[in-house]
Parts: structure tokens; C-alpha cells; sequence
């Protein structure tokens, strides 16, 4: 009988999640302890937070307990990470603990650096944690018409069709409280374009165009003065705004960092087509932690999750797994009432066919069921 | 010689093989960095950054150097100026 090969998983997020229980059913529980380490109590679907501040959804139906979300025969671990060992294949975590493996995959995530910009801190708003999002939804109750500014404050961020998803609800929003006439919408994005992708960004600006939202293109954001109530970017451009929404500065955690993993804006550099990092062939990376030329978002966790857990489970059955991770991403972003479209596209492709459907809408606004009952089990 | 030899760039930033936006970010991330007079250099694979890394220097109000295409890759070299 072979030993049992120990399988540790960095995080408990939709990436590290996915990703432990995919493995799971792909392998037997005599032959393989997986083992995923993380230290949340809840889990939130973040992406319902372009929702929940409008009241479309209730949060509550957003959230999960974590520990009830992995499929029997993981080991779930309620820690913290404080260091990762690759050259001794051992991590250690905040309770005085070690862990060796055999293959470690590490999906921690990012986070936010609210301190990149000065002024950020006490004024700006965003939907990207479920606190942020319901103080979002509080300052909404109470505006009365004025200028929004929303965004991007610099790329990459996580969901990049978020803050345009925001911005098409936001719009039919203000048109239902009957104050949209006495408010300007102004999107700011780093780019010279409102979105990453070319042929994308031409469709959101079209509908922006139809929808009154005035666009500062190339905006990444320096500053932003409380006082004066205006959002300076490096550009050297100024943008006045009676209610700034700001998706705020990203990074890569600070045990990457402090592990020496980390390349630039301390997020890891894996091997697009394998997702192993640098020449190790037993630590890989996945989810937002990546350093990966593609959307930092679940859909990306998803499909990375599905390639790595076929690989991992090739390899621990002995057999060579030679097929490539492409960058394939399927993501439905929504486009405003009742519309919604799905771009499919990897690192070589981006998306052909893009046109919006009632079909999609309805697509993005069960993802939340579909996402706990069936993605993070591992089973689609 | 390269340009960038040339004038010496403070800071060469190689991001061949990464995709748009990455190389304009790299070039972002370290002008935030760089002080004043500094010469930054950026080495990309994405025929994207030829198109947007000179309009976002021009924005920003700072110096394109120049635009330089090498074997497999192009070289854009800017000044802080601002």
C-alpha cells in the first residue's frame, strides 16, 4: 500500500474551497488527506454585493457558515497561515502548529490596501466585503441626487465588470427613487478605455452613453480630499463628487510576502499553462493570489479549480497529466435592467459573441444558489 | 546599444509575456515609485502596450523618450517629469 500523500490548501475562500472539494471526490480518502487551512467563519458570495446595496437581495441569503461548505473527507483547519517553507515543504500557522505536505496549492487571496491612497480611509465607499456593502447601501438610502463618482481606483482589482455591474444598477436605481434627473454618474477607469478588454469596453461605452454616465478615462487614483469633496488620480486630473464609490487598491497577502513567494504587487508567479510556482512541481497558486494575466473573480478560481484538481488527482494516482490551463473563463456580467450577458474567454481569445439576454439576467441572479449548492461542492 | 543604455535608465521593467493591461501597470507602479528625472523602461511582448503605454505617458504629463522595437519584443522608455 502506497503512503498517504497530504494535500494542504491555503485558504478558505472560493478558490482554496472549490479546489478541496473537487480533489475530493477525484480521490480516495486512503490514499489522500487534504487538508485546507483558513481562518473565516462565514463565507460571502461577493458577488451579490452589486445587489445588496439597492435592496435587490438580502445579504443573508449571501453568507454561509464555512465550515459546513467542505464535502466529508476534508480536513478543515481554523488557522492562520504565518508562513509557508517551500524548500522544507512545511507551513506554519498563527496557533504554533506546522503542517509538511506533499502538494501544497495556495489560495489566500488578496487584500486591500486602503493606505496606497490618502483621503481613502472615513470617505470613500465600496461593495467589495459585506460590511462595505451595506454601509454603501445606508449612503444610498440617503442621497437625495448630486454627483457619483464610481470605479476603479487602480487595476487589478478583483470581478473587473463589477464596478461597470454597479454602475448600470446604480443608474436604474436612481431612475426608480425618480432622482436621477438630479444626479450625474461619472465613471473613472485606469485605462483609456472603460474596461480591460477592447471589444467589451466598446459595448459598456455604448451603454453608458445611452444611460447619461459621463466616463474620465486613464484615472488612477492618487488621492482623495474629504474637505474639498474631490478624487485626484496620478494623471493629474481632478473630479468633484458628492458620493465617492471607489473600489479600493489591491495587493497580495502579506504571508506571500513574508514567505518570499511574492513577484510584483506581492501576488505569485505560477506558470500560466500549469499553475505550479516557478520550478516547483509540488506549490501551486490559484484565485486571486496569482499573478495570472486574466479577471481576479470566482469564475477564474472555477475553472483553474477543475484543471488543477484533474491534474493533482492524475499525478497521485501515478499517472502524467499533460493537458494545459488556458485562461478559460465563462463570467455573466449583468448590464442593467433585466440584462445580463456571459463572456467566454482565455488568455489568447478574447470574447466574440457579446450581446445581453433576459437569459443571463436570470443566470447571474440565481448564481448565489448555484454557486454554494453546487460550485464550491465541486460537482459543475 | 540600446536607447535605453543610452540615456540610463533608473529603473527597466521586463514584462514580456504578460498580457495588456500588465505591462502598462508595471510601468504605473513604478512611476509611482520613481522620483523626479528618473527614466523608466519597459520591455512588453503585448503589441497593446505600443498603443497605450505613450498615451497614458502623454496624460500623465511626462516625457516619452521613446519607442523602440527589439528582436521579439518592443522597449518603451519614458522620464518622470512630473
Amino acid at each position: 500500500m502506497l503512503p498517504v500523500k497530504n494535500v494542504v490548501i491555503l485558504g478558505d475562500g472560493a478558490a482554496g474551497t472549490i479546489m478541496a472539494n473537487k480533489l475530493r471526490m477525484l480521490t480516495d480518502v486512503k490514499e489522500t488527506r487534504i487538508s485546507v487551512v483558513g481562518n473565516s467563519t462565514k463565507h460571502y458570495f461577493k458577488p451579490d454585493g452589486v445587489h445588496i446595496p439597492f435592496k435587490l437581495k438580502r445579504y443573508q441569503n449571501s453568507v454561509k457558515p464555512t465550515r459546513f461548505l467542505f464535502n466529508y473527507g476534508v480536513e478543515y483547519i481554523h488557522d492562520e497561515v504565518i508562513l509557508i517553507d517551500v524548500p522544507h515543504r512545511t507551513v506554519q500557522l498563527k496557533s504554533g502548529k506546522g503542517l509538511s505536505y506533499d502538494y501544497l496549492i495556495i489560495a489566500t487571496g488578496d487584500r486591500f490596501d486602503y493606505n496606497e491612497i490618502p483621503g481613502y480611509i472615513g470617505e470613500a465607499k465600496h461593495f467589495y466585503d459585506l460590511p462595505h456593502t451595506l454601509e454603501l447601501g445606508n449612503s444610498l438610502d440617503s442621497f437625495k441626487g448630486g454627483k457619483i463618482v464610481i470605479g476603479p481606483s487602480s487595476i487589478p482589482y478583483q470581478c473587473p465588470p463589477a464596478p461597470y455591474e454597479f454602475t448600470f444598477l446604480l443608474d436604474q436605481y436612481l431612475r426608480g427613487r425618480g432622482i436621477r434627473d438630479k444626479t450625474e454618474i461619472h465613471y473613472i477607469f485606469p485605462l483609456n478605455r472603460v474596461f480591460t478588454m477592447q471589444n467589451v469596453s466598446d459595448f459598456i461605452e455604448k451603454l453608458f452613453e445611452e444611460r447619461d454616465i459621463i466616463t474620465h478615462t486613464l484615472f488612477n487614483v492618487e488621492s482623495v480630499n474629504g474637505l474639498n469633496k474631490n478624487v485626484t488620480s496620478i494623471e493629474g486630473e481632478s473630479v468633484s463628487y458628492d458620493l465617492l464609490i471607489l473600489v479600493p487598491p489591491h495587493k497580495g497577502q502579506t504571508v506571500i510576502t513574508k514567505s518570499e513567494l511574492a513577484g510584483p504587487g506581492g501576488y505569485i508567479d505560477v506558470d500560466r499553462h500549469k499553475l505550479n510556482y516557478k520550478d516547483y512541481d509540488d506549490v501551486f497558486a490559484i484565485g486571486d493570489a496569482t499573478n495570472l494575466p486574466i479577471s481576479k473573480a470566482g469564475a477564474t478560481a472555477h475553472f483553474e479549480s477543475e484543471y488543477l484538481a484533474n491534474r493533482l488527482a492524475h499525478e497521485l494516482s501515478g499517472n502524467v497529466y499533460d493537458e494545459d490551463y488556458n485562461g478559460e473563463i465563462a463570467c455573466t456580467t449583468i448590464t442593467g435592467a433585466g440584462r445580463a450577458m456571459t463572456l467566454y474567454f482565455s488568455y489568447e481569445r478574447p470574447p466574440r459573441a457579446i450581446f445581453q439576454s433576459k437569459m443571463d439576467y436570470l443566470l447571474k441572479w440565481t448564481s448565489a444558489d448555484t454557486y454554494f449548492s453546487a460550485m464550491l461542492r465541486g460537482i459543475m | 546599444m540600446t536607447m535605453s543604455e543610452e540615456i540610463k535608465a533608473t529603473k527597466v521593467i521586463d514584462a514580456r509575456g504578460s498580457f495588456c493591461p500588465g505591462p502598462l501597470m508595471e510601468l504605473i507602479r513604478a512611476y509611482k515609485e520613481a522620483k523626479t528625472g528618473d527614466v523608466i523602461s519597459v520591455y512588453s511582448t503585448d503589441n497593446g502596450t505600443k498603443k497605450d503605454a505613450p498615451v497614458w505617458i502623454k496624460k500623465s504629463g511626462n516625457e516619452l523618450v521613446g519607442i523602440f522595437d527589439r528582436e521579439g519584443y518592443i522597449e518603451i522608455v519614458m522620464k518622470k517629469t512630473r
